[in-house]
């Protein structure tokens, strides 16, 4: 099969001059590091109008409905999924309650993702998002580059509750992507609907520079107006001799530990978005700094099964959701017509036995580790009850006595602190359930 | 078709008034709440039976993709079934309810059959013809002629759209395969 690498003019369909000698600029900038790959925003003028309107819609909108209550976008979406979506057409119904729906999951994507995209829907451009997950079966999702652009508005939406409104616009650096791995996919680009500031995706793992010092050198270059990353390359950020200072970080992907998070606000005084997000499903919420995580999309439904965040609708025409268990876990409250997530716990919830057989769930374990800076860890606990705890920071004496504390003043703990991960990991096992 | 049946009219009217309790989800798997078997053999009972039907284990056979709306079916023919004109008929539903469930499983949604006017006669005319009746008034070769074109032409609707379906299925897993889609997009953060 003919399967051409893209051109530029795919890749930036609305590319000027300013935009070009932007990224040519950061390519060839002395302290540079090896960008290792090609992307683009992809975005053509008619995309361009498509994204603007999101953005002035997701600007104005609220995520409203009442316990017990649907909001009114919803019956519309659903009988549009039942007949138009080849995998709800085969559930046999043309309306129906939510409820009475089976809820679908990452297995059923898995097995084959182009039925769950609309019969009407163009798929010439259709893009993909691969997702390793942290269970190791990898997922394909089918996107657009609508749907890639259409990020930024629900993260403005976030920035906005901080106070940040971001303005970086022609010839400045809009954002710095930092990711920290050994294999990381890495790039330049530029965002249209922000006047062709650049988007700049880099590795800080050392393999990726020339010179490690360059990597301050080059950050300070860009003085990017946000960054974007998680828990382990913020970790890595957070220690280099950075001048400049961002006006917010977003994080996403990983737990951040409330002790990582005041850490960063001190380094930057700026503030620091935790940002629950899917690539199933895009930036679903984010924690506001009151105890509770807002909802970002209006057009997205939470509900819970047994526990599981429960997603219907979305930001993807391309993969419409109806109840989609995301393998994720919270309690939703509302405040007023609003409803909103506390006690997000990543994964499904793993019970721990203590010493005096109580059993304890995982959130209790990341309470414990509030106060340590750690960017990622894991914990096991094995067949005889002994524990495993590695990580790759802090002290391997205070962290086992915050571990003692929880599990018994006698329990085996094993605690490494030179843990090297790569990547998103499985965070809490037990060989007991 | 040799013996007279109810009227087809009668029938109708039925199915379009199905109460929506009989489309409710079989209770199967995770979901679901509409217990098929029992719904049925209410049916039976109501006709004279006094013991439960063996038979009835067939319809909890599962294994095949239209499993749901097979159960779904079933359910809408219990309810066609359960009009008074059978009572008296002496037939044997247990049979012609499950052959024609089958059948029509892979076809026609069972919301389908209720709703869509064309779809409501064939499923009164199949059951009809799977009892061996023939809507009253008709002859017996009109009554074939009329299930034969009814069938016929929602079977050939559904071939060419499961044909295009698989077409446009194949597209879309090419175009996701491919460099170029591979490569993504600009996303301002990573998941």
């Amino acid at each position: 099969m003919n399967d051409p690498e893209p051109e530029d003019e795919e890749r930036y369909p609305l590319l000027g001059e300013a935009g070009r000698e932007l990224m040519r600029g950061l390519r060839e900038h002395p302290a540079a590091p090896i960008f290792r790959n090609r992307s683009g925003n992809r975005l053509t003028s008619e995309d361009l109008a498509r994204v603007l309107e999101i953005e002035r819609e997701v600007g104005t909108s609220q995520v409203r409905w009442a316990p017990g209550e649907k909001p009114g976008w919803l019956a519309g979406f659903l009988a549009r999924a039942l007949s138009h979506v080849p995998h709800y057409r085969g559930y046999g119904r043309t309306q129906a309650e939510l409820e009475e729906l089976p809820s679908i999951t990452r297995g059923d994507l898995g097995r084959d993702i182009a039925a769950f995209v609309p019969d009407d829907l163009p798929i010439e451009r259709m893009i993909n998002f691969r997702t390793s997950g942290t269970t190791g079966h990898p997922l394909l999702v089918a996107s657009h580059p609508t749907v890639a652009a259409s990020y930024l508005a629900f993260h403005k939406k976030a920035l906005r509750h901080f106070g940040v409104e971001l303005r970086a616009g022609a010839g400045r650096v809009g954002v710095a992507l930092v990711g920290y791995q050994r294999k990381c996919f890495t790039y330049v680009s530029v965002t249209p609907q922000m006047g062709e500031s650049a988007l700049v995706k880099l590795n800080l793992h050392p393999d990726d520079w020339r010179d490690p010092d360059d990597r301050a050198r080059y950050l300070d270059a860009l003085d990017p107006e946000m960054y974007t990353g998680d828990p382990v390359s913020f970790s890595e950020l957070v220690t280099l001799p950075l001048r400049t200072r961002p006006r917010a970080l977003l994080s996403t992907s990983m737990t951040l530990l409330p002790e990582t998070r005041r850490r960063l606000e001190d380094r930057f005084a700026c503030p620091v978005i935790d940002v629950y997000s899917l690539n199933e499903a895009g930036p679903v919420a984010f924690d506001a700094g009151d105890d509770t995580w807002h909802l970002l999309q209006h057009e997205l439904y939470v509900e819970l099964v047994d526990g599981e965040i429960t997603l219907t609708g979305g930001m993807n025409p391309w993969l419409p959701l109806v109840r989609y268990r995301t393998g994720d876990y919270a309690e939703l409250v509302f405040h007023g017509g609003e409803p909103r997530l506390v006690g997000l716990a990543g994964r499904a919830p793993t019970r721990f036995r203590t010493e005096s057989g109580e059993l304890l769930n995982n959130i209790e374990v990341t309470h414990a580790l509030a106060g340590f800076a750690l960017p990622q860890w894991t914990l096991l606990q094995r067949r005889d009850g002994s524990f495993d705890f590695r990580t790759s920071a802090g002290n391997a004496t205070v962290l086992r006595a915050a571990l003692l504390s929880l599990f018994g003043a006698n329990a085996r703990i094993d605690v490494a602190t030179d843990a090297v991960f790569d990547g998103k990991v499985r965070q809490y096992v037990s060989e007991l359930e | 078709m040799t013996r007279e049946g109810p009227e087809l009219e009668v029938l109708l009217r039925r199915l379009a008034e199905t109460p929506p309790d009989f489309l409710g989800d079989p209770a199967f798997g995770a979901s679901g709440h509409v217990h098929t078997i029992a719904v049925v053999n209410d049916v039976l009972i109501a006709a004279g039976a006094s013991t439960v039907d063996q038979r009835l284990a067939e319809l909890g056979k599962l294994g095949t993709p239209h499993d749901a709306n097979r159960l779904r079916l079933a359910q809408v023919l219990a309810w066609l079934l359960a009009d008074p004109w059978f009572e008296g008929a002496k037939c044997d539903v247990l049979p012609a309810l499950l052959a024609a469930s089958a059948e029509l499983a892979p076809l026609v949604a069972a919301q389908r059959a209720v709703e869509h006017p064309e779809r409501r006669e064939e499923l009164a005319r199949l059951a009809l013809s799977k009892l061996g009746l023939r809507p009253a008034g008709e002859s017996e070769e009109l009554a074939a002629d009329r299930l034969t074109a009814l069938s016929s032409a929602e079977r050939a609707r559904v071939l060419a759209a499961s044909r295009a379906a698989e077409e446009r299925a194949r597209a879309i897993r090419e175009q996701l395969a491919k460099k170029a889609a591979e490569e993504s997009a600009d996303k301002w953060s990573r998941e």
